[in-house]
């Protein structure tokens, strides 16, 4: 579904973020990216929701090249991939049903099946009674479960999660991870990158360790090895 | 744009407009002063040229001419004056009538009344009134009659009495039209560079979302409208606003202008040119509110 071929990234003046990178990331897997802050793992990421252009090799995205994609091109490509970040990067000024709705609007859904995928997904990520609060009112887990609401919306078949659970505590990260989890058990390719070690082993699934640049390490049933 | 995201980009700036709370209304306000200071510019420059333009055609330049001149000679150096393009009327003013008027000014100044009674006769002299149609002329026509065929016929001329005031009030004239036109251009200036760092700063501090909501699959467009329809309410805010700012500020004005000028001041030209200054404030406000949104959010979306 994803490939990589060869794939560098130099940011200027010089610095590698990735070298030589190849990967092939197949459908419905859940893979966990582990790796030290700076190893890389940030830009593999950005590289497959096409937010950085490789500077050499390919990325392939359901057999399509997607370096070098167009601007114009790039939110319908988008609509493909579901993303969630530490941050949870949600629009202070919307609710958290607007915030959700948001990913519909932007890709033409009528009203009618904005009113009836939206409770749903809130449903899904257990947020429904905190649909008409701001983010500012929300905590940290429910942002983020708000922010996992957004991403699965409109039924990506890749999902992007870039440390999750940085900013959360044990219980709520714990619940982000279940969380992903069922995602994935309904088909959804979820790629993770993290370096919570606990919440690694605990998945027990795909392990793919970058360091420096490179990927150092790739287990089909893996644990947090650095 | 599909016609439902058009409605989308639309609601969802009215919706950002009214959540923004005191970041709108600080907008607002700053463009209303903008729009304020450049409009009270135009019609405080209008209503300083409408003062001048009043004194000026009170100044006038009378020929007096000597008592056996007779009526139909007087006529005929009217018509021949009447021909000067420099020149805009000429009145004539007989004796009877000079005397009439002055008994009319002087009515209540009984020293002046038992003078002309003691006299016995008429002691005024018929005149031609001269209007220039502008001040520098006065000082040509004067000399042009001093210097004509008929000068024999003149008792004298009341230029050189006039002469200091009238230099003095040209010299004023064209010294408030550059004044008023460098104010004038400074003002706007420095209103759009203000109106458009203001809405550049509201951009700003929305720059975060822009990476959001491009994450989620916006297209550019859909990001920009929504600040697009800010910058429209920005503006017909504003425009309302100065509006009302321009109405009571005339009205405060026009007490001060209507003691120097008695046929009309600044509101009377507010109400009555009302509709295209309403017009020119919101067309203007919308303009300065769109342009600097637009190129604000181009800047932070970098495309």
């Amino acid at each position: 579904m994803i490939i990589f071929e060869k794939v560098s990234k130099i940011y200027p003046p010089d610095f590698t973020a990735l070298s030589d990178v190849d990967l092939i990331i197949e459908e419905g897997e859940f893979i966990s990216i582990v790796g030290q802050t700076g190893a890389g793992k940030s830009t593999l990421l950005k590289l497959i929701y096409a937010e950085e252009q490789p500077t050499s090799g390919r990325v392939y995205f359901k057999n399509r090249p997607i370096d070098g994609i167009k601007r114009r091109l790039l939110p319908y490509f988008r609509r493909n991939i579901g993303t969630v970040f530490q941050d949870f990067k949600l629009l202070p000024n919307k609710t958290v049903f607007e915030n959700v709705a948001y990913a519909l609007e932007v890709a033409g859904d009528t009203n009618e099946e904005i009113a009836s995928k939206v409770p749903k997904v809130l449903e899904i990520v257990g947020i429904s009674r905190k649909s008409n609060a701001y983010p500012v009112q929300l905590s940290g887990g429910e942002k983020q479960k708000v922010s996992l609401a957004r991403a699965l919306v409109h039924h990506p078949s890749v999902l992007i999660a870039d440390e999750p659970t940085g900013n959360l505590d044990p219980i709520s990260a714990a619940e982000i991870v279940d969380l992903l989890l069922k995602i994935n058990g309904l088909g959804t390719t979820v790629i993770l990158a993290t370096h919570n070690k606990n919440i690694v082993d605990k998945i027990n699934r795909r392990v793919i360790t970058v360091d420096c640049g490179k990927i150092v390490r790739d287990q089909k049933k893996g644990k947090y090895l650095i | 744009m599909k016609k439902i995201k058009l409605k989308r980009t639309i609601r969802e700036g009215c919706v950002n407009f009214y959540r923004n709370g005191w970041l709108s209304v600080a907008t607002v306000i700053i463009l209303a002063t903008s729009l304020f200071i450049i409009s009270m510019t135009v019609l405080i420059g209008i209503t300083g040229k409408f003062v001048l333009k009043n004194i000026e055609e009170k100044v006038s330049v009378a020929v007096y001419f000597n008592p056996d001149v007779g009526e139909e000679e007087i006529f005929d150096i009217k018509s021949k004056l009447e021909k000067f393009t420099e020149i805009k009327s000429v009145n004539y003013i007989s004796r009877e009538q000079a005397l009439s008027e002055l008994n009319e000014l002087e009515k209540d100044n009984s020293s002046i009344r038992q003078a002309l009674e003691e006299i016995g006769e008429n002691p005024l002299l018929a005149s031609l009134v001269i209007n220039a149609s502008k001040t520098e002329y006065y000082d040509i026509i004067s000399k042009a009659i001093a210097n004509s065929n008929f000068s024999d016929r003149i008792s004298r001329i009341n230029y050189e009495q006039n002469k200091v005031i009238i230099e003095r009030l040209a010299n004023i004239i064209t010294l408030v039209e550059k004044v008023g036109l460098a104010l004038g251009v400074m003002f706007v200036f420095l209103a759009v560079l203000i109106t458009f760092n203001t809405i550049r700063i509201t951009i700003y501090s929305h720059r975060q979302e822009f990476e959001v909501m491009r994450l989620v699959g916006a297209s550019n467009i859909y990001v920009e409208m929504p600040f697009v329809v800010e910058g429209v309410l920005y503006g017909i805010s504003a425009g309302f606003i100065s509006l009302a700012m321009i109405f009571l500020t005339a009205k405060y004005i026009s007490v001060i202008t209507y003691k120097v000028i008695f046929q009309g001041g600044l509101m009377d030209y507010y109400l009555g040119h009302f509709w295209i200054i309403a017009g020119i404030l919101l067309v203007s406000g919308m303009a300065l509110g769109v342009v600097s949104s637009f190129i604000a959010i181009r800047k932070y979306l970098k495309v």
